[in-house]
This record gives C-alpha cells, structure tokens and sequence, in this order.
C-alpha cells in the first residue's frame, strides 16, 4: 500500500516535469519570418500587414511605458497615434488586422519607470515601447533589453537625416541606433522681472552678454544677494535630485568635461567640480540659495518659490514654461501665459567665469523598443522578426513631425525633427491644435484637450521659438553604464556643501574617495586636475 | 532510536523540513552563489555563470576601508540594533508592567494604543514622523518649538549627523517594535499565579520590588526570546528606513543601516548591482547568525530549554 502511495507521487511529480519540459521546449524551433523594409512606410507597413495576416494574426498587442511631467503624456499616446495611423493604412488597403496599445502606463519619475523596466524586462512583463532618457540607453543595450534598430534605419535614411544629428548621436550606443529621439530641452536660467525691477537689474540684452560670456556666475552671485538685501527670501532657487542632469551644467559652464571621447571614460574633473561645488556653498553660506534645497518638496516647495517670486533667479527647465501653467502652483492656481511672459525672463546659464562659455544642458528622451516587443502576440518565435520591424515602424509613425510638434508645443520640450520646429511655427496649425481639429485618434484627443487648452497659444509657441538657439549651446551628459553611479556620488556632494557639513575641498575629496572606494567604479573613472589654489568665488 | 520511531518522525517532521529547505536554505544557498557572480541589473541569464569569485566580498572590504559611506553604515547599523533593541525590549517591559499594576479594562486600552504603530500602514507611520521632524517650517516639531519661542529658525533634525539621523530612526522604529515585546510579557506575566502577587502584596512589597523579585525572574524566557526576535528584527528591517531617506527627512548615510544599504545596492540605484548587494546580505546573514548565537549563549538558552524532571 505504502509502496503505491511512493508510486503515485514519483509519478506526478515526473508528470509535472515533464509537461515543464514539453511547453519549454516545444515548438520553438521554427524558422522566423521576415520583411525586407523599403524605407516605404506604406508599402512597408502592408508587407507587414499581409504577412501577419496570412500567419492568421488579427490583432496585434503592444504597450507603451513613458514617464515625465504631466504636460508630456504624449509619450505614450504618440504610440497610440501611430498605431492609428497603420491600422488605416492596413483597412485601406483591405488588410485584416489591427493594433491595439493594450496598456498606456504614465508615471512622474523617470528613474522610476527606468527600475521598473530593468526588473520586468527580464521576466517579459515590461512595456513593449520605453520612451525614456538616453542616459540610460547605454545601460539597457549593454544588457540586452532594447532593440538594435541601426539595420531598420538603414531604409529611413530619409526620415533619420530630418532628426537634429546631436540628438540621433544621443540615441547611439557603441556605434549602434538604439532609439529615435522623441524630445529634447534646453535648461534657462529664469529671471523674476518683476524682483529685477525692484532691485535695479537691467534685463535688457541680457542674454546677449549672457551669450558673450560677460555676464558670469560672479554676476549672479551679485544681483543674488542684492535681491536678498532688498527682502526677497531667495536669490537663486534650483532643481533637486540627482545631480544628473541639472547642476552638472556647472562642470561645463567652468570649462570643464565630464567624458573622455578618447578613452571612453568618465572624467572627474577636479577644478570645475570644485568650483562648482564653492558656488553651491557660497550661495547656502550667504543665505541665498536653501542649504536644504536636496530635500525640497516639488509642489509645495520649489515651484511656489519660484512662480510667487521668493526668488530672483531659478535654474530650470523649457517645461516649466507650461506646467507653471497646468499646476496649481500660484496660490492655489495655475499661471495664465500672459503672466509668464509678463513675470519670467529667460537666458542661458551664464559662463562660470570670465573667459568661460555658457552652456545649457539637454537630456533627450528616447523611444527604445523592448528586445523582446510583440512577445504577448501569438506565433511570437516563427514572427519575431515581423513584430520587431512592425514596432520600429511605429516608432517611426510616432516621430512624424505633427506628433512631435504637439508634445513640443504642449510640454514646452523642443522639436527633434526639422520638420516639426517648422510647423510649429505655422500660425494655422496651431489654430487647429487649439481646436484640436486634427486627425487624432479619439483617445489621444481626450487625454491631451485639458493641457492643449491651457498651453496651446502663440505665446508659448513664441517661447519655443525663442530658445531653440540654445541648442547650440547644449551638452549632454555622458552616456556611460557608469554614470548613474558617479551622478549619485555628486548628488551627495553637493547636499553636503549645501548644508555646510563639508567645504568644497572636503567634497572634492570625498567624491574622490568615493570614486577610489568602489574599483568598478574607479576603472571607469579618469581624475584629471587638482583643487585651484587662491580660487576666489565671487571673483573682482 | 528504532526504525518505526524514525518513520514516525520523518512522517510528521517532513513538511516543515521541505518549508525551511525550499523557503529558508534555498534562498541562502541562492544568496552565496549570486555574490559569487557578477549579476547586475536583473540580467540573470547574461550573468547567472560569470563567476568573479570572491571579488564582491572583496569590493565590501575594499569599501570598508575607503569609503566613508559604508563606514558610516556599518557604524549606523551598530548604534540602531543596539539602541533600538534597549528601547524594544525595556519599553515593552516596562509597558507590560505599567498595565500588570492596573484594571483591566484601562489596561487593554492603554495596550491598543501603543499597537497602533505596529497596525498603520508603514507608509502612513513614516509619513506622521516626516511631517513632524520635517527640517523646515512645515514640521510640526519645528512650528512648535519656533511658536513657544525656543528656537527661532526651523531645524533640519534629521540632517544633524549622527545623532539627529540616529534618534529619529530609532525613535521611529522603536515604536514600532515596542508592542511585541509588550504583548509578549504581558501574556507571560499574566501566567504568573496571582497568589505570588498576592502574598507579596501581604507582605508589604512595593510594585517595584514585585516587578523585580518575582515577575522579571521569572519571564526570564520571555526576554531572552524578545531580545533574540528583536535583535534579528532589527538587523534586517529597512522599510520605515527607507521612506526616511528616500524623502530626505534622514541624512543617507546616517540613515541608512546594513540591510537598506543591500536593498538600495540590489534595486535602488542607477546601476542595480546585485552581485554585491548579496554579498552584503551574506555578511548580514553572518551578522545574524553570530549575534543570535551569542545571545542565546550568553543569557543561557540551554539551561531555561533543560527537560521538566519528571516527564520520559
């Protein structure tokens, strides 16, 4: 009896195994098909079409994972559109098949929606589309988990050459096309008016010697503290967080660099990270900038500062231009453009000293496509090839220049495309976006008409204009594996000055330690230069 | 032992040896050997068979030596575990004796809410003490002490290193852990037979004398479990740490003990290094096992676990 009992369950549990074994193993062995792409988008898109159709796929599922401010949710309804726009070319050309975004997933931060999909990747549960900063495109390709699309956009040379070259070498790892840019910004440096009148700074032409590298940090520092003399609360208010990608602008508006094209390392370089560092302190040290600034609240704290003018200047963003607009920031409400305009003056961030450029900084946002999109779709292993080249294709949809132009113009981010700066400019075009009278799918319409009423006006689209110069001016941060980890390292850094529990020289050091402790990080890292002797900041 | 008492013993043993084997050895097991690779970012087909050897262990020595981030850690997780473990162990003692001496019903009460911290939500617990010890003006403790007039601009409390970093997250979690040793006691000292009490009473003993003649001796058992449970506890507990540091309340370092440190290590960074974050779990492991071993020495496990005379 005993001996039946032992039988039986040997003979489950090798039942369970092997019907383990059996759908593991089998049917994976077929051949994959695929479409030789023409650079045609329709006829490419019908090849596709006619090839799913006849493997008896009608429906196509995708997802789509994006992240930012609450103004550029276009990120992921961008895939909606495209998505669209290839199923009427399959109905009109009598193909049966569809795509459906089964899943439109939005969150705030970046760097979270970039941990969720490094965790879900491997396990198959992450978006099929990942449209999130370049920096960390490095990462996920060294990994394998985006797509390598340089053979895909071998056909659409055509469209590639229409993207702001900077910005496709942003998408590039090794060599290798792993995105397409979806938007890009500059980094101003807002100017309270209204607090500049009140202390007797004259605007006028400003960013011209700001551009000439005549007005530098020293003259920030200046009309900083006079304001705080005046009884403004702050003279200069910045963004948190990680020092990636904001107060790295410090580094190069010093002269300084932060990657070695040569060797392929990073670059800790000591005078321009200590000057930038003696800024900080200066600035807390004065009571001008908060000392505890790291761990302000982001709507509570920092944009109230700002838009209520308990500051005269504040390092930002384009956005903010329209999310001052679309967040009850202002007493309870939201800025009217005419306030904005009337209230915010705006240049780039001012050369470090004499003799230095100015510089803004751009942190491009990238559509990746999952190596493993389509897997939620039948006959994934015979149409691996077909899913992949269908996903470029919608990548591809999602750029055309009249999506672009409305993320642009609706989050204040700048155009990729030549295409789509050109069309924002077109006074009729904007008319029809107000309207939205504009062939978009109902869905995208939906969730964008509250941000396109508020934002959509011909002075937000002056403003886009109005900066696109400082792209001349942009540097990205380095797009190395082991940045993230020497970010956080001047993130630290820079919290400590701010709060006076180390000098400059201290935090040089301790970054340098910090680099030295860590050997993965240390074999990455080139500590170039020395801490300046007599460096005086503000400077005569 | 006879073979029919060997099957018997198997037979009723086997389910809980398959539990600790699948739920508690495997998971170890699993740790060592990922510490041995250099698994990162989740890749665990790319880096499940790279060994590096003992380079991760030898990363965590390297650091300790260098970095004075994870000396600040180390040295974090000492003065947690240790303080945390006083403000457990004698606070839920002194809280089971506080309710021992008083009505009954009074003394459910008092009990229940002393749990509340244990019942909240963790994130809700956190977001209470954030916004208490908030740095600026916002902070209830700040907006108290600047209206009473003792300090006239707000304090960041839990930027103050060490000790501001410190008392908050020993005061937060000690809270928390308090109720199990109050519920712990009080169940043990309600075994106690009343005429012990009693005749102590009689004979003119005070609360005090009782509590420490004849009530602490005898839940001798009880504090050794409590320090032991809590002591572990306390090394591998991170998520009220967490929310502290995350929202900045905390400074990183001084806020940060051994078990968050792997935690942020393995899923918290931009580079997600799994290899080392369980190498430090092994040495957290290590930590557990030695100081659990030596507590349970020390207080004399094996004399209070002696058999009852009598009985075989």
């Amino acid at each position: 009896m005993r001996m039946r009992s032992i039988w039986i369950v040997a003979l489950m549990l090798l039942g369970v195994v092997a019907s383990g074994c059996i759908s593991s193993s089998g049917g994976t062995q077929t051949s994959s098909t695929t479409v030789q792409l023409t650079g045609d988008f329709t006829k490419d898109a019908v090849s596709i079409g006619k090839v799913l159709e006849q493997k008896g796929i009608n429906e196509v599922k995708f997802s789509a994972w994006g992240s930012g401010d609450p103004n550029s949710v276009m990120r992921v309804y961008g895939i909606v559109e495209a998505a669209r726009r290839i199923n009427r070319i399959w109905e009109k050309n009598g193909i049966k098949v569809k795509i459906t975004i089964t899943d439109t997933n939005y969150v705030a931060s970046f760097q979270d929606a970039y941990k969720e999909y490094l965790s879900k990747q491997p396990l198959g549960q992450a978006g099929d589309f990942f449209v999130n900063s370049y920096a960390f495109l490095p990462t996920l390709a060294d990994e394998g988990y985006i797509l390598d699309i340089t053979d895909y956009a071998k056909a659409y040379k055509s469209v590639i050459d229409d993207f702001y070259p900077s910005l496709i070498e942003a998408s590039k790892y090794n060599g290798k096309l792993y995105g397409l840019p979806q938007d890009t910004e500059a980094r101003p440096l807002y100017i309270r008016k209204d607090v500049a009148a009140k202390i007797g700074f004259n605007l006028n032409s400003l960013d011209e010697k700001v551009k000439n590298g005549e007005f530098t940090w020293t003259d920030v520092y200046y009309w900083a503290k006079k304001a705080k003399e005046n009884g403004v609360k702050w003279g200069l208010i910045h963004r948190k967080g990680s020092a990636h990608p904001d107060l790295i602008q410090f580094i190069f508006a010093f002269g300084g660099k932060l990657y070695d094209e040569n060797t392929g390392k990073l670059i800790l370089d000591v005078p321009a990270v200590y000057k930038w560092l003696y800024v900080e302190w200066k600035f807390a040290r004065d009571g001008l900038l908060p000392e505890d600034i790291m761990s302000w609240d982001w709507a509570k704290q920092i944009h109230p500062t700002v838009v209520e003018g308990r500051t005269l200047f504040d390092i930002g963003g384009t956005w903010y231009w329209t999310e001052w607009q679309t967040k009850q920031y202002y007493h309870g409400r939201g800025l009217k453009p005419e306030e904005v305009k009337e209230w915010f003056y705006y240049t780039l961030f001012p050369a470090g000293e004499k003799g230095d450029k100015p510089v803004t900084l751009s942190q491009p946002f990238v559509w990746m496509i999952n190596s493993k999109a389509g897997q939620q779709n039948p006959k994934y292993d015979e149409l691996k090839d077909i899913y992949h080249e269908l996903a470029f294709l919608m990548v591809i949809k999602a750029s055309d220049p009249d999506i672009n132009a409305i993320h642009s113009v609706i989050s204040a981010h700048l155009p990729v495309r030549k295409a789509a700066a050109e069309l924002i400019k077109d006074e009729k075009w904007l008319n029809d976006l107000k309207n939205l009278n504009l062939d978009l799918d109902q869905t995208v319409k939906d969730n964008i008409r509250d941000i396109v009423q508020a934002t959509v006006n011909p002075i937000n689209a002056q403003f886009l204009a109005d900066v696109s110069y400082m792209l001349e001016y942009t540097h990205l941060a380095p797009a190395h594996p082991k940045y993230p980890a020497l970010a956080d390292i001047f993130k630290e850094a820079v919290d400590k000055v701010l709060r006076n529990e180390m000098t400059p020289k201290d935090a040089v050091n301790y970054i340098i330690q910090k680099v030295k402790a860590d050997p993965g990080l240390a074999k990455n890292v080139e500590i170039v230069g020395e801490i300046p002797k007599n460096w005086k900041f503000p400077q005569q | 032992m006879n073979k029919d008492r060997l099957t018997a013993l198997s037979f009723f043993l086997s389910p809980m040896i398959v539990m600790v084997l699948l739920f508690y050895l495997v998971p170890l097991v699993m740790t060592i050997y990922i510490s041995l690779t250099q698994m990162r970012n989740w890749n665990v087909s790319k880096y499940l068979t790279e060994f590096v050897g003992f380079y991760n262990y030898h990363r965590l020595f390297y650091m300790f030596q260098h970095d004075p981030t994870f000396k600040a850690v180390l040295l974090t997780t000492v003065v947690f575990v240790g303080i945390t473990l006083i403000v457990n162990v004698l606070g839920g003692l002194a809280l089971a004796l506080a309710t021992f001496f008083i009505e009954d019903k009074p003394a459910s009460a008092f009990r229940l809410l002393w749990l509340l911290p244990r019942m909240s939500p963790i994130a809700v617990y956190s977001l209470v003490w954030y916004y208490f010890f908030h740095g600026s003006d916002i902070g209830t403790l700040n907006s108290i002490l600047m209206k009473l007039g003792i300090i006239s601009h707000p304090i960041a409390w839990g930027q103050i290193v060490p000790w501001g970093a410190w008392s908050i997250i020993i005061f937060v979690n000690g809270l928390v852990g308090v109720s199990f040793g109050m519920i712990v006691f009080t169940s043990a000292l309600n075994q106690i037979p009343k005429e012990l009490v009693i005749a102590a009473r009689v004979d003119g003993a005070s609360s005090w004398q009782i509590s420490r003649k004849i009530l602490i001796p005898m839940i001798r058992w009880h504090l050794l479990y409590v320090l032991t449970w809590q002591f572990l506890s306390l090394l591998t507990t991170y998520p009220h740490l967490f929310l502290l540091v995350q929202w900045d309340l905390v400074n990183g370092d001084y806020g940060t003990t051994l078990a968050l440190y792997v935690f942020n290590t393995a899923f918290g960074r931009g580079e997600q290094d799994q290899g080392l974050a369980a190498a430090a779990a092994v040495l957290l492991s290590i930590i557990g096992i030695i100081g659990g071993f030596v507590t349970l020495k020390v207080l004399q496990f094996e004399k209070m676990m002696k058999r009852p005379r009598g009985d075989f």
